[in-house]
């Protein structure tokens, strides 16, 4: 085993659900992907369960929960949409320190679609209607309806971009 | 003298047992000084039991009491494709044994698959005992990598009743890039590209030091070098029935003989450009006479034969390379695992296709059992040496009410992990949950494998969508699944070790421990009764065909793809008659509930729906949808431990109708809400 007394082991186990993913890989907030994964791998190396075979149970028992949580910590980590979400999660004070990885999943991809399309209905159906008003090249009709897109959905990226970039068209 | 735990590559054709001694793998030969065992186990009319070379002489005059590629068939139901190609082709008699399991018929005896597993593992044993000088107890067994978790548990049985403990059911594509890069200190990615007697296997892998680390791995369990075979069996079959009028297919003597000279043509061609094939006396004219097959096969006629086969390689190998997010000029090496790949047509191919020269400094015979026996030593020893950091490959789920499925964990995710997501009910007032595990990539319950389910009960009474289920499902380091249902509000549990259904019970696999046929394998060592050792002819026939690749072919190339295709409706009555009974069980608290259950008979029919009209629907469950307000601009859907599906009303799939469902049933927030549960005309299943 690595660096660890049993005792330590246990106590880490204990305070898992106080840890953020970068407090347990030992990783800044800011580390690059490549940082990410040295991280893990040294996480590996010490909390491994393979390594701890000969240990007692309860001991083997604190370290699988560790290892449990270290492979966690890397999947979120490592993939920069869901990354952003627990970034975003930890900024905001949210005392919940994990991120399920299929719902981070559906939540990072409905974002991107709201995004682009609009997250409320009144939003996605003003801008829908600046679309087509676009492609038809009615100018000043599409940016009155992301006006009002944006009215329903402030600081919309893709909304702003949209009208900043017909704004400058004209 | 110290415990050796030994690496065992329990192959599709050929086997391999491999130990470390002096910190180096050392492949452990057999009493005839082969690497490699062949995996077929020959039943005498004395009762004896033959496992490897000797045995697979026996294929061609005894071929009913020969059993080959048993891996083929292991973890499997009997209903399925994978069974029902084999049947159609194997020598041996399948039949169907309890719970939808396997068995092969030897005479009047019936043995499960673990069972036949048992022999080889038991004769490997054998081997390294002689070799090493010691009893051996200890082992790490490898599985391809895309193996479902019903294989792998059967493989774990096998292991019981052989008299070895299984310290870890290892991945061959990571045992090879393990034997690859063990004490190198190497920094690079690598592929590996596993091409076996029964199966592909694509892994790619970061390795940093002493870490391993899978960065995904795919696969296709249809695929191997047994297809490779069946081409060419079907082209000499199909020529001489024009010819003579007579299909040798339909004589067992005639098709393993066909069987063989296509194995070694196959061989043929690894080394030269054209090969002879001449099998005599496939059958009898009118007059007695007998008929033969002489012809010659050019590298270029076999490589139109198997291009196809080659291609479907490549298709796996692109899934995984985008899993891994990695492109060709990202590796460092490929490492080629496998018989075939022995092929120049193989090499070629791959070369081309990751444009880098494959590894030639490996064995693809051994290097799978070099692996597994540094990981085993590796997991004796006090300080570990290199690391492994695989991942599950095929992505574990839950069936959901409308016959879907929904992802808990995800394939190519790393293990151990524990992932939780929430569920809610799906009628009025229901008492109970059934939690059925699947486990594949299908977003129909049908189209993967069912792993195991249990009854959740005794939920409080409330409205549908009002109670929450949690369901956690834990892969731990050993890759065994457990799955736990949790009631947050009165933190009631059930948990299960999922056990596959169609396996073998505890008390069975203690009765054939006690039968001891395991036991009765006449392991051939030097020295031992000279009247089991194989005569002249098999002793000639084991120096031609006991090179290192794949035995006779299990199936023909008949569309692997029909996987979900209809099967017969004879079975299922007597299956919805042991619902209740299941239910029952189900409900005692905690207990692990085997399957023999509607829902298998509505994998056979091909159905969506799982529960029968006139029981209770009390079972179904639901994800939660997203939480959604319409008009606020904040968004925190999984703060408060809710999930969202990522159901796209837009989404052509063909059950737009159980996903609006889906999403007025569980939030309400979502369209139009439906007044009850009651199917949708659409939904044909649950009107039954």
């Amino acid at each position: 085993m690595g660096t660890l007394a049993p005792a330590e082991l246990r106590a880490l186990a204990r305070m898992l659900d106080d840890l953020d993913y970068y407090e347990l890989l030992e990783a800044p907030r800011g580390a690059s992907g490549a940082a990410i994964r040295d991280a893990y791998h040294a996480a590996s190396r010490r909390f491994h369960p393979d390594a701890c075979r000969h240990l007692d149970p309860e001991v083997r028992a604190s370290i699988e929960r560790i290892a449990k949580r270290v492979t966690e910590a890397y999947s979120v980590l490592r993939d920069p949409r869901r990354r952003r979400l627990y970034d975003e999660r930890i900024a905001s004070g949210c005392a919940e320190r994990r991120l399920q990885l299929v719902e981070s999943a559906a939540v990072a991809t409905q974002r991107s679609r709201e995004e682009r399309e609009g997250r409320t209905p009144q939003g996605r159906r003003f801008f829908a209607q600046a679309v087509s008003d676009l492609a038809r090249g009615e100018t000043a009709s599409a940016i009155r309806n992301l006006q009002m897109a944006l009215t329903f959905e402030p600081g919309n990226p893709v909304f702003e971009e949209r009208l900043v970039a017909l704004r400058a068209r004209r | 003298m110290a415990e050796i735990a030994i690496g065992i590559d329990l192959g599709t054709s050929n086997s391999c047992v491999a130990a470390v001694e002096s910190d180096a793998p050392r492949v452990l030969p057999n009493a005839y000084g082969e690497g490699v065992t062949a995996s077929v186990v020959a039943f005498g009319d004395d009762g004896r039991i033959t496992v490897g070379n000797a045995a697979r002489a026996n294929v061609i005059h005894a071929p009913k009491t020969t059993v080959y590629s048993a891996k083929r068939l292991i973890g499997r139901y009997f209903f399925s494709e994978e069974v029902k190609k084999a049947r159609a082709i194997c020598s041996y008699d399948i039949v169907e044994g309890p719970n939808h399991g396997v068995r092969i018929r030897i005479r009047e005896n019936d043995y499960s698959l673990p069972e036949i597993s048992a022999m080889i593992l038991r004769e490997l044993k054998g081997i390294a005992e002689a070799q090493l000088g010691q009893a051996i107890t200890k082992a790490v067994v490898t599985v391809p990598a895309y193996f479902n978790d019903n294989q792998r548990q059967a493989t774990r049985d096998a292991c019981r009743i052989a008299g070895l403990d299984a310290l870890r059911i290892l991945n061959e594509p990571t045992a090879a890039a393990l034997a690859y890069g063990f004490g190198r200190e190497l920094h690079q990615k690598v592929a590996v590209y596993d091409l076996g007697g029964g199966t592909f296997d694509i892994s790619v892998l970061e390795i940093g030091k002493d870490v391993f680390e899978v960065l995904s791995t795919c696969g296709d369990t249809f695929l191997g070098g047994d297809d490779f075979d069946d081409r060419l069996i079907d082209l000499l079959a199909d020529e001489f029935a024009a010819q003579h009028g007579v299909n040798p297919r339909e004589d067992p003597f005639a098709l393993e003989k066909l069987k063989v000279a296509a194995e070694s043509a196959k061989k043929g061609l690894s080394v030269d450009d054209e090969v002879e094939i001449r099998i005599p006396d496939v059958a009898l004219d009118s007059e007695g006479k007998g008929l033969s097959i002489g012809r010659t096969l050019g590298i270029g006629e076999y490589a139109t034969l198997v291009n196809d086969l080659i291609q479907r390689t490549f298709k796996v190998c692109d899934e995984a390379m985008q899993q891994a997010g990695v492109v060709n000029r990202d590796l460092a090496g490929v490492i080629l695992v496998g018989g075939p790949t022995r092929l120049p047509l193989i090499r070629h191919a791959v070369r081309d296709y990751f444009q880098l020269e494959p590894r030639t400094d490996v064995n693809p015979d051994e290097v799978v059992a070099m692996g597994a026996a540094l990981h085993a030593a590796s997991l004796l020893a006090p300080e570990q040496k290199a690391y492994l950091l695989d991942v599950t490959p095929l992505s574990l789920k839950i069936g959901v009410a409308g016959g879907l499925a929904e992802t808990v964990i995800e394939r190519n995710t790393p293990v151990p992990i524990d992932q939780t997501r929430t569920f809610t009910t799906f009628q009025d007032f229901q008492e109970s949950v059934r939690i059925r595990v699947y486990q594949g990539e299908s977003r129909h319950a049908a189209e993967n494998e069912l792993l195991g389910e249990f009854v959740f009960g005794g939920l409080a009474r409330a409205r549908r969508g009002e109670t929450r289920i949690e369901v956690t499902f834990e892969i731990n380091s050993d890759g065994i699944v457990h799955v736990t249902a949790r009631d947050p509000a009165t933190d009631q549990k059930a948990s299960t070790q999922i056990k596959l259904s169609s396996g073998l019970s505890e008390e069975e696999i203690e009765q054939i421990i006690a039968r001891g046929h395991a036991e009765r394998v006449e392991t051939a060592l030097p020295g031992t009764d000279p009247s089991v050792r194989p005569g002249e002819a098999a002793a000639a026939f084991a120096a031609r065909f006991g090179g290192p690749e794949d035995t006779p072919a299990a199936d023909p190339p008949t569309a692997p793809e029909s996987i979900g295709s209809l099967a017969g409706i004879g079975d299922e009555v007597e299956d919805v008659a042991t619902l209740d009974e299941v239910a029952i069980a189900g409900s005692s608290e905690g207990e692990a509930v085997a399957a023999p259950d509607a829902s298998l008979a509505s994998l056979e029919t091909g159905e969506i729906e799982v529960l029968p009209d006139e029981l209770p629907d009390l079972e179904e469950i639901l994800p939660l949808a997203p939480h959604e307000d319409p008009l606020s601009a904040s968004h925190e859907p999984s703060a408060s431990g809710r999930f969202e599906i990522e159901l796209d009303p837009g989404d052509s799939a063909p059950i737009a109708l159980d996903d609006r469902e889906l999403f007025s049933a569980a939030g309400g927030d979502l369209g139009a809400e439906p007044e009850s549960g009651e199917a949708t005309p659409a939904d044909p299943a649950r009107k039954g």
